[in-house]
């Protein structure tokens, strides 16, 4: 250190010069004493200067070692901070980790514990959005067996032995809880080929509990046939019933606007309902007499002039505590009118009954058509029951258990179906005029749910149909029908041009029909 | 004719405005949950097989349940509170 330094060397020639003035004091006592006096002073130097030299040695030595001490301690500040610095990134860490720790732990006891119905009801809702949609509907393919027995008044006929395939998806549409829209499509792979055809769509707006607004293209809401049993899983039969099948007694469907609704008067099931509509008004395949009724028109169509109106009303009269079953009785009616002020009326009733396994459903329905320039009116007249009963409770005692549960599934029905007519269009007959079931073109081939009998064309035709369905699951079936075709003597032929002939006898009829149908 | 319709149209605005809409309803509590369950499962053997075989409500996800009740309803003229307690039953299963 130069403070140091400079202070042995002070201290040096302070000592140097004590001495110097401490012999020039003695000189003047003795110079016999000098010489060893200085020669003591001298020796006293030098051992003054190696002291002083290895003073300096320790100095430097020391100034090193603090050197080397400050370079140490600079090392081990940097250390030190580099510790601290360790130190508290390692705080940081942990925190981390214990707030990563907290996190899972909270994962972990949402993911154990198990999610409410109402937030996966949510969290689907939120998924699936507010406008939702659905596809049911029905799918089928049948094979038909057709005997034809006989010539009906010169028409060609063969018999026919036919695959045919039919697909109706329906598409729900829900906007809101108070408007859903119905589309139903029905394809098919028939006697023409492939074909589609618009069997409804319409709009239904709820406006309160008692009222519902349909507008649009609807089944025709009279009797119960054309809305809730023509659904080919719905319907315990192949094929319609004689008045809603090839001779239709009133139109199957319906282009207007319908209110509807329903309420309870008495004990749980004990309702009444209404149907109340207006629509584009009945068609005709022709002005025959005879022709067939068909689907809708257009507005322009020279066909009708004037808007229909009809009615339904249904009662429920048994309490569903009662265990008496359900009984359905109900009333229609149909008016409008046609080719330019001709009136067409038709009323009806239906009866509809199960308890248990058994269910039976019945309906007679009447029309009456006003001919054009004085003709006589063209009457017709339609009727069909029919009873089914599940095998679900009987157990043959010689079967095992496993047969008897596919006993379980069978049902066994029958109906009984005519229509009563004064004639009959030989275009109808041939298919010329191209309507029919949803506007199918129908003549002596059988279609998708047709059998395609001659003897379903006679004026007075009557038919008792014998099936068998094999359930699967509700609404999956395989169905097996035979058809006994017994028309009656009676009523008369038209031709394009008026021309009646006398239907004469026409020969009984046998035809099978065997079906799978999956409702969706 | 014409003067029909004008009072059917008046007739049905008349009501429609008159009555509460269907979809106001308030969130039913537990015991109404219950009571509607109950019903439902009451109902929904009968009402479905006046036209054809009653399905299981597992069929369906419960919002296709949604969409299809409102077609029955209208298809069936069913009553309203009906309508509740059925697809309340059905979209329980």
């Amino acid at each position: 250190m130069p403070a140091r330094r400079i202070f042995s060397i002070f201290l040096f020639a302070f000592g140097v010069a004590a001495l110097s003035l401490a012999g020039l004091a003695r000189a003047a006592d003795s110079d016999g004493s000098d010489a060893a006096a200085m020669k003591e002073i001298r020796g006293e130097m030098r051992q003054m200067r190696e002291e002083r030299k290895r003073d300096r040695e320790v100095i430097r030595s020391l100034e090193i070692k603090v050197q080397q001490l400050e370079t140490k301690d600079s090392r081990v500040e940097a250390t030190t901070q580099q510790l601290q610095n360790t130190d508290q990134k390692l705080k940081e860490t942990t925190l981390e980790l214990q707030q990563t720790n907290v996190q899972v732990k909270t994962l972990q006891t949402k993911v154990d514990a198990p999610i409410a119905s109402s937030e996966f009801g949510d969290a689907v809702g939120r998924y699936l959005g507010t406008h939702s949609f659905t596809v049911t509907g029905a799918a089928g393919g049948d094979f038909i067996y057709d005997q034809q027995s006989g010539a009906l008044n010169g028409l060609p006929h063969v018999s026919q032995n036919s695959f045919f395939f039919d697909w109706e998806p329906m598409i729900l549409y829900r906007p809101t809880d108070w408007i859903l829209f119905q589309g139903v499509i029905s394809t098919n792979f028939g006697s023409t080929g492939t074909g589609t055809d618009l069997s409804a769509a319409n709009f239904q707006i709820f406006l309160n509990d008692y009222i519902t607004v349909e507008a649009g293209l609807f089944d025709q809401p009279f009797g119960d046939w054309y809305e809730t049993q023509s659904p080919m899983w719905v319907n315990r039969f192949v094929t319609a019933p004689l008045p809603f099948g090839v001779e239709p007694v009133v139109p199957p469907a319906e282009l207007g606007v319908q209110l509807r609704g329903g309420m309870q008067f008495g004990e749980l099931g004990q309702d009444f309902d209404y149907t109340v509509w207006v629509g584009n008004g009945p068609n005709f395949s022709s002005n025959v007499l005879g022709a067939a009724v068909s689907s809708p028109t257009a507005v322009a169509n020279s066909q009708t002039n004037g808007k229909s109106i009809g009615a339904r009303f249904r009662i429920y009269p048994l309490p569903v505590d009662s265990e008496l079953g359900r009984l359905e009785l109900g009333a229609s009616t149909y008016n409008g009118k046609w080719a330019n002020g001709n009136w067409y009326n038709s009323w009806g009733v239906d009866f509809n009954y199960f308890v248990g396994n058994l269910q039976t459903r019945g309906e007679w329905l009447e029309s009456y058509r006003q001919m054009p320039n004085g003709l006589g009116a063209d009457n017709r007249q339609g009727w069909y029951v029919q009873a089914g009963y599940f095998l679900t409770d009987l157990n043959v005692p010689c079967f095992s258990d496993k047969l008897n549960s596919y006993l379980h599934r069978f049902e066994p029905l029958v109906r009984y179906s005519g229509v009563n007519q004064r004639g009959v269009s030989t275009d109808d007959i041939a298919g010329a005029t191209g309507v029919g079931l949803g506007g199918v073109q129908v003549g002596l081939v059988p279609d998708f749910g047709i059998n395609g009998s001659p003897a379903t064309y006679a004026p007075h035709a009557r038919e008792v149909a014998l099936a068998l369905d094999y359930w699967i699951a509700p609404s999956i079936v395989w169905q097996n029908e035979f058809d006994l075709e017994l028309p009656q003597t009676g009523g008369v032929f038209v031709s394009p041009g008026g021309a009646e002939t006398p239907a004469g006898p026409i020969p009984n009829d046998r035809a099978f029909l065997s079906q799978f149908t999956i409702g969706f | 004719m014409r003067k029909l319709f004008l009072a059917i149209a008046l007739a049905t605005l008349a009501i429609g405005l008159a009555g509460a809409r269907v979809s106001a309803q308030e969130n039913p509590s537990a015991a109404e949950h219950r009571r509607l369950f109950r019903e439902g499962a009451k109902l929904w053997p009968v009402y479905c097989n006046t036209c054809h075989n009653a399905r299981p409500g597992s069929e369906k996800a419960p919002y296709e349940w949604d969409q299809i009740i409102m077609h029955m309803r209208t298809l069936g003229n069913l009553p309203a509170g009906d309508v509740r307690a059925l697809v309340e039953y059905l979209k329980s299963r």
